[in-house]
Parts: C-alpha cells; sequence; structure tokens
C-alpha cells in the first residue's frame, strides 16, 4: 500500500502539500521546527500489485521450473529456466530467476547488486603506518610483514567500488620495507657498536 | 585517447561523517555520499569494511532537510568551555597568563569554525520502502546544494513536478482507489509448443 503522507523527521507529524516544495525553510505545523520537503512525481505513483502466477490449465502449457503448476511466461535470460510471473525478477532490464539472482550477488556477477566490500588497500597501509606507534611497536615484527603480505595477497582484489587506483597498496609495501630495512640496520649497528665496545 | 569517465563523483564534505545523535558522536561508523549516473551512493564504512545502499533517482520520493540546533547548542558548548580560561587569563600574569589565552583562543577558533560552516541540519530521504538519514549532510547549507545537484538529475529521470500540482496530486492519491475489473488479456504467447499429441488428417 502506497503511503503517501511526508512526516516530519522530528515530532513524525504529517504534513501537507502546502509545505511540499518550497524555496524557503518552512516551519513544522506540529512542533515548529523548520523544514524544507522537496518531493517528486514517485511519491504519486500508484504501486502496481504483484503479479501472481496463472496456474496450469492444460499439460502442454510450460510450466515454471521452480512452481510446477504456475505458468511459464518467460525464461531467465541468465540460466534458461522457465520462470512463472511470480518468480520473475527484473533488474536492470533483465528478467532474471531467483537463484541467479543470488548467484549475482553473492559472486559479485551483478555490480549493482554489490553492497560489501573489505578494504584491503587501506588496511595494509595503516599497519604499515600504525607499526611504530605505541603499544603496537612492540608487535612491529608481526604488523610489518603482515602489511606486506596484505598488500601482496589482495593486489588483485577489488576495492572500494568508489575507488580505483592501488596507491595505497604501494605506498604500504614502500614504508614497509623502509621500515624493515630501517629496524634491521638499526640492530646491526646496535650489536655491531656493543660488539666494538667489549673488544 | 577520451580520458575514461568517472562512474562516481563525491558530493561534499570531502570528508566522511560519522552516524550519531548529538553533539559528539561516538559513532565508528563514516558516511559518504557519491553521484552515479543513475543512483546516489551511500557509503557507511566501519574500520576497513564498507557497506553500499543506492538510491535510484527514480525511486526517490521525497528529501527533507531540518535545521537543527545542534550548531547553536556547539557555539554555546565552546563559548562556556572559553570562559573560565579567559578569566584566568585576566586574573594571571607572565608565562600563565598566555598559556590561558591560548586555551581560550582555541575554544574561540572552534567556535568560529562553527559559526562560519552555518546552520547545522538533518536531512532524510524518503522511497517507497525507506527513509534513510543522510548523515554527511550535516550542514543546512550543503544540503541544500546537494538537493539542488540533485534536483535536475531526478527530474530527468521522473519528469518534472510543479509545485501548484502537489496539492492536487496528495488529494487524488488520498482517494481510494477504484477497483477496475480485470480485462479479458489474450493468452500469453507460449514459450514451448509441443506437437499436437492427434494431428489433424
Amino acid at each position: 500500500m502506497n503511503t503517501p503522507l511526508v512526516s516530519c523527521t522530528k515530532c513524525r507529524a504529517p504534513l501537507l502539500g502546502d509545505v511540499f516544495n518550497l524555496p524557503e525553510l518552512i516551519p513544522c505545523p506540529s512542533c515548529g521546527k523548520p523544514l524544507q520537503v522537496e518531493v517528486f512525481p514517485a511519491m504519486f505513483r500508484r504501486i502496481a500489485p504483484g503479479r501472481d502466477g496463472e496456474a496450469v490449465m492444460e499439460e502442454t502449457e510450460s510450466s515454471c521450473f521452480y512452481h510446477p503448476q504456475k505458468k511459464a511466461v518467460l525464461p531467465c535470460e541468465s540460466c534458461g529456466r522457465f520462470l512463472c510471473a511470480l518468480c520473475d525478477c527484473e533488474f536492470n532490464g533483465q528478467h532474471l530467476c531467483p537463484t541467479c539472482l543470488e548467484t549475482g550477488r553473492s559472486k559479485g556477477k551483478i555490480k549493482s547488486l554489490e553492497n560489501h566490500r573489505t578494504l584491503y588497500d587501506s588496511m595494509a597501509l595503516r599497519l604499515a603506518i600504525g607499526s611504530f606507534a605505541p603499544p603496537i611497536i612492540y608487535f612491529c615484527w608481526l604488523t610489518l610483514p603482515l602489511s606486506l603480505f596484505i598488500a601482496i595477497r589482495h593486489w588483485n582484489t577489488p576495492t572500494s567500488i568508489v575507488r580505483r587506483t592501488k596507491i595505497r597498496f604501494m605506498l604500504a609495501i614502500t614504508i614497509a620495507l623502509l621500515e624493515i630495512i630501517g629496524m634491521v640496520m638499526a640492530i646491526y649497528f646496535i650489536v655491531h657498536n656493543n660488539n666494538h665496545r667489549v673488544r | 585517447m577520451a580520458a575514461k569517465q568517472k562512474e562516481y563523483r563525491r558530493l561534499p564534505p570531502f570528508f566522511g561523517r560519522r552516524r550519531g545523535v548529538g553533539l559528539i558522536s561516538v559513532s565508528t561508523t563514516s558516511c559518504w555520499l557519491w553521484l552515479g549516473k543513475d543512483h546516489l551512493l551511500c557509503i557507511d564504512r566501519v574500520w576497513f569494511k564498507e557497506d553500499y545502499k543506492r538510491f535510484y533517482f527514480r525511486d526517490i520520493q521525497a528529501i527533507v532537510i531540518r535545521k537543527t540546533e545542534n550548531g547553536r547548542i556547539a557555539n554555546i558548548v565552546f563559548g562556556a568551555l572559553a570562559t573560565p580560561p579567559l578569566i584566568a587569563a585576566l586574573v594571571t600574569s607572565g608565562g600563565w597568563q598566555v598559556a590561558w589565552f591560548i586555551v581560550t583562543g582555541f575554544f574561540l577558533a572552534l567556535m568560529l569554525i562553527n559559526f562560519l560552516y552555518g546552520p547545522t541540519s538533518a536531512c532524510h530521504l524518503r522511497t517507497a520502502v525507506q527513509t534513510e538519514e543522510l548523515p554527511s549532510l550535516k550542514r543546512l547549507r550543503r544540503a541544500r546544494k546537494v538537493l539542488a545537484r540533485l534536483r535536475p538529475l531526478i527530474a530527468a529521470a521522473q519528469g518534472e513536478l510543479a509545485s501548484a500540482e502537489v496539492p492536487v496530486l496528495m488529494a487524488e492519491l488520498a482517494r481510494p482507489p477504484v477497483a477496475v475489473a480485470p480485462a479479458a488479456s489474450p493468452a500469453p504467447e507460449a514459450i514451448f509448443q509441443p506437437p499436437s499429441a492427434n494431428p489433424q488428417p
């Protein structure tokens, strides 16, 4: 059911049409908070009722793969299975079955369904930069190699969908390598100086 | 060779805003808004994980911007925090006076920055199935700029809506839909027609 009322986001009182699409802030009739409400034609679009599959009347009629009692109306554009009106998932102009839609989402084939990603590049960079911050400095022998491993292992893993460069990976590898080299040199000089003093 | 067009463009602010209520949010979730070709992308980032929400322009029903008092409250708090060091600076002398003036100046600077950013707001986006807050639009000026940027894109996806039409459409929508008897539709074309069991002689 289409709920046409827009409510004040503070007091939840329904707002009337005379406060919509005005250029200035108008006080809410209920709580008085200044509001600007912009409505669009989608607000007044009546939602069509969902389609239910028709029952198969004759034996010769094709039936839905998932609902053998319902009449098939079109095939899935991905796997070719017959679908009834209920199983037809229209998405971005394509007609897909629920299984293909879920597979597309879980395997990342349908990019517009992707709603979660892990940022390995940020993880590697923060590990590299944060390795010398106390108290993590005591574990830098672990965090620096871990940062290198993450950067190399996930070099080809997609990062954020809005970010496209590998600059963070490159910085993480560079910083981690420099820090490791610096640590090794520092340990070498300390040991070398100690040996000199002993002699 | 033409430069590859960016799929998404970032909407202000450049740095994300934290989700949460009140003056100081302790939430670890930062939010950004990006503009896609046919949708608005809201990114929530917690540590190294990002969650995406897409709001297609054809589905956006309304955007509500409400002015809040958070900015004013912040200024009062900064002013209250600046007052004791100012008094201390006036009653002391020497190095301590300088130190107290520095502390006072810090809070006054925060107050000035808050004032220059303008009044605060809460912005909500409504579709047929949800009303979602857009935490990155916490300043009124910025929220109105983003709304001005979205308006033509949404109009391109849904069509224009004049202010005068709104009350008429609201009245129409308030009326219950007229029940229409289902029209006799032609039988859908069968996908698979097996050969007839009883072929014609």
